[in-house]
């Protein structure tokens, strides 16, 4: 079932018309684009390359991308697993909410991660008001190297 | 004339002609040619605006040589608001490192990050000025890179759905510089949140992070890439630090950091639709460091164009070094950074309502393309107009002194001149000032009815600045209640006359300016309040007669 939503990738993406943006399909069209924000991915590349040819992720830059550094073997082994949350995800964002019936209050359970996102103004918002945290010793030790008052870091040379 | 001026400069020569152009700050176009090119007249100071105007745009494109530059801003201005943007931890500049902080924004596990409410006002209030396009509903990313002042390893920033688009500025250019309108575009204003400070340690191999500014609100301005001078450049700049601070959402200060700004400098050929490579600038300190590094960079990307070396111009950062007044190289980076981008899950949507954004729209202040446009409607030359607009609280001193009744143009050239110097001498802001607007319309009162001569006026507004008290009190305080009385200054100047024979002898043969000398000794006698217009009618008459 996996491979049938990853082999109908290619041509949904080309098929898919542009919605007007309420806010709901807002989120379903940010889901169609490609997930990362690289330059490297190119979603025309990717939907011409044939059925259920979505690249495979690049498993090397993406362990550089995160700074860790991972053995051959992990990289075998974690290729697949990555590969199956990547397909989940893609599940996910071609999940058609367009037909389903408007609903007040809950959403579906499927809907979840847009469940999420979505609230009314005003709830999940703070007040503008300094309460200064107490307890700054204990992030004071919780530090692996301090110069006082500083933070003490390896020297940056750059950033990359 | 400007172009004589022009053809002593050689194209050759451009760069190292325009390296001694620089160590000059803000001096008029036509004032730089002048040193260079010796035995040339130059137009007098009271030329009229149109031919100063006329001069410096026939300079500018001389310089640019058949290129036109393309300039874009992206400008993160610092909220001042009590608390930071996802925690409730205070900020002040200055404050000691690393005390202003909390789990949350030094990015510890297990923490969740709650949006500020005033954040969203401020952005809101930001994106109406600037006449944008607000979206009633936005997202926030999160902008994956790795870097010692970034404790989550990533920033909270908004990427594809910022919460307002399409906007414009409007701003007058300084007189000084050609004066003019101009309309410049804003693609985008979003919120992200800042980083903490580096140090780098002089000595070892270790370096120093403060992290009171991690979390701090940050609104980012992007500009549409509508600048072509870094004089404009500048003024947007200037525009925006305006607005802020009329807003009241930040203070806008360059020096602390509150305000600052990246510029993406290109050239193309005139006529050229598609863009040159463009360049980023940063590490600018100042408005006139942006409009200088600019200008700098844009003939350094001229001059590799007419050395047939355009390839060499290549999409790089580089940053300003004010001392040598060049833009260097940071680093040639291998590619563009991925930052990875996708929502931040543990926020929720910005959500906002059509009344919310109504009532902000309400509350908004006068802004100052209104002021400037209201002040030039009233007669104001384009010079006071954009000295009064400029300072929100000199704008309101002189817009109070009017409602007392005081001339627009007076009240104007009282707060621009003796005011402003006086208050620059002493280092003090306009609301330090104990001369309040009332009393400063009862001072241009009495100058209009005689009861005290300009000069008078000018002692006593020093005195009011510093002290307080009223006009009415001062003069009579100090007894300066001008002389109008036609029969006193007649016997004053009897008087001074008769005790002056030798003078008076010189002037009959001749020595005319020593009318002077009489009008000098008469106000001597009268400590200085006789009134210098009757005064000077009565001594020539005088003189004529006898």
């Amino acid at each position: 079932m996996l491979s049938a939503a990853a082999s109908a990738i290619p041509r949904l993406r080309c098929a898919a018309p542009p919605r007007q943006a309420s806010s709901r399909t807002q989120w379903s069209l940010l889901w169609r684009r490609p997930l990362s924000s690289s330059p490297n991915v190119a979603p025309a590349a990717a939907a011409a390359s044939g059925p259920g040819a979505l690249e495979p992720p690049d498993l090397p830059r993406l362990a550089k991308s995160a700074r860790i550094s991972l053995s051959p073997q992990e990289a075998e082994e974690f290729a697949p697993k990555i590969q199956q949350v990547v397909d989940c995800s893609l599940e996910l964002a071609l999940y058609d909410i367009e037909n389903k019936p408007e609903r007040e209050g809950l959403r579906k359970k499927d809907n979840s991660l847009m469940n999420y996102l979505h609230t009314a103004v005003g709830s999940s918002l703070r007040e503008d008001k300094a309460e200064p945290f107490a307890n700054r010793d204990a992030i004071i030790e919780a530090l692996p190297s301090y110069d006082d008052p500083y933070i003490k870091v390896p020297r940056v040379l750059n950033s990359e | 004339m400007a172009l004589t001026l022009l053809r002593g400069i050689r194209t050759q020569a451009l760069p190292r002609a325009n390296a001694g152009l620089f160590c000059t700050t803000r001096l008029s176009p036509l004032a730089r040619f002048t040193t260079r090119v010796e035995g040339v007249q130059t137009t007098s100071p009271k030329a009229a605006p149109t031919s100063i105007q006329q001069a410096a745009k026939e300079a500018a494109e001389q310089k640019m040589q058949g290129f036109e530059a393309v300039i874009g801003i992206e400008t993160h201005v610092q909220l001042s608001t009590l608390t930071k943007a996802f925690c409730s931890c205070p900020y002040d500049y200055g404050s000691q490192p690393n005390s202003t902080v909390c789990p949350t924004c030094m990015g510890h596990p297990g923490t969740l990050p709650v949006l500020n409410a005033k954040v969203v006002e401020c952005a809101v209030k930001v994106a109406l000025a600037l006449n944008c396009e607000v979206s009633m509903t936005s997202k926030f990313d999160r902008k994956q890179y790795f870097y010692p002042d970034l404790p989550k390893g990533y920033q909270i920033s908004q990427f594809d759905i910022p919460i307002a688009e399409k906007g414009y500025i409007d701003l007058d250019l300084p007189v000084e510089f050609g004066g003019g309108h101009r309309r410049f575009g804003v693609t985008r204003v979003h919120i992200e949140e800042d980083a903490g400070k580096l140090l780098h340690s002089e000595s070892g191999n270790y370096s120093q992070v403060d992290l009171n500014r991690a979390g701090v609100p940050l609104l980012e301005i992007v500009s549409e890439p509508d600048m072509r001078t870094g004089i404009e450049a500048a003024e947007y700049g200037a525009e925006v630090q305006r607005l802020v601070r009329y807003l009241g959402v930040g203070n806008g200060n360059m020096q602390e950091g509150s305000l600052r700004c990246d510029v993406n400098v290109s050239v193309r050929p005139i006529g050229q639709s598609e863009f040159g490579t463009k360049v980023e600038i940063k590490n600018m300190n100042s408005f006139n460091e942006i409009s200088r590094a600019i200008d700098y960079e844009i003939s350094r990307q001229i001059h590799l164009h007419k050395e047939s070396q355009a390839d060499q111009i290549v999409q790089e950062t580089r940053l300003w070094n004010e001392a040598s007044q060049k833009t260097f190289t940071m680093r040639k980076k291998e590619g563009l950074a991925d930052y990875r981008y996708f929502p931040e899950p543990d926020l929720a949507e910005v959500v906002l309502t059509s009344e919310y954004v109504d009532e902000i729209r309400n509350s908004l202040p006068e802004l100052p393309e209104a002021k400037r446009r209201r002040y030039e409607n009233m007669g104001l030359s384009m010079q006071d107009v954009i000295f009064l607009a400029n300072d929100d609280n000199v704008a309101h001193f002189f817009d109070s002194t009017l409602e007392h009744g005081a001339d627009a143009k007076l009240a104007a050239n009282w707060i621009m001149g003796d005011m402003t110097a006086y208050l620059k001498d002493e280092k003090l802001s306009i609301h330090e000032s104990k001369l309040t607007p009332l009393e400063l319309s009862e001072m241009i009162a009495s100058i209009k009815n005689g009861t005290i001569s300009g000069k008078i006026a000018k002692e006593i507004l020093v005195e009011l600045i510093a002290k307080g008290g009223t006009v009415k009190s001062v003069i009579e305080e100090k007894d300066l209640i001008q002389i109008a009385d036609p029969a006193a200054i007649v016997a004053m100047v009897d008087k001074v006359l008769a005790d002056n024979p030798k003078q008076l002898e010189q002037y009959r043969a001749g020595k005319t300016k020593l009318q002077g000398y009489f009008a000098g000794q008469v106000m001597k006698a009268s400590k200085g309040k006789a009134s210098p217009v009757l005064l000077n009618k009565i001594l020539g008459e005088k003189l004529k007669g006898s």
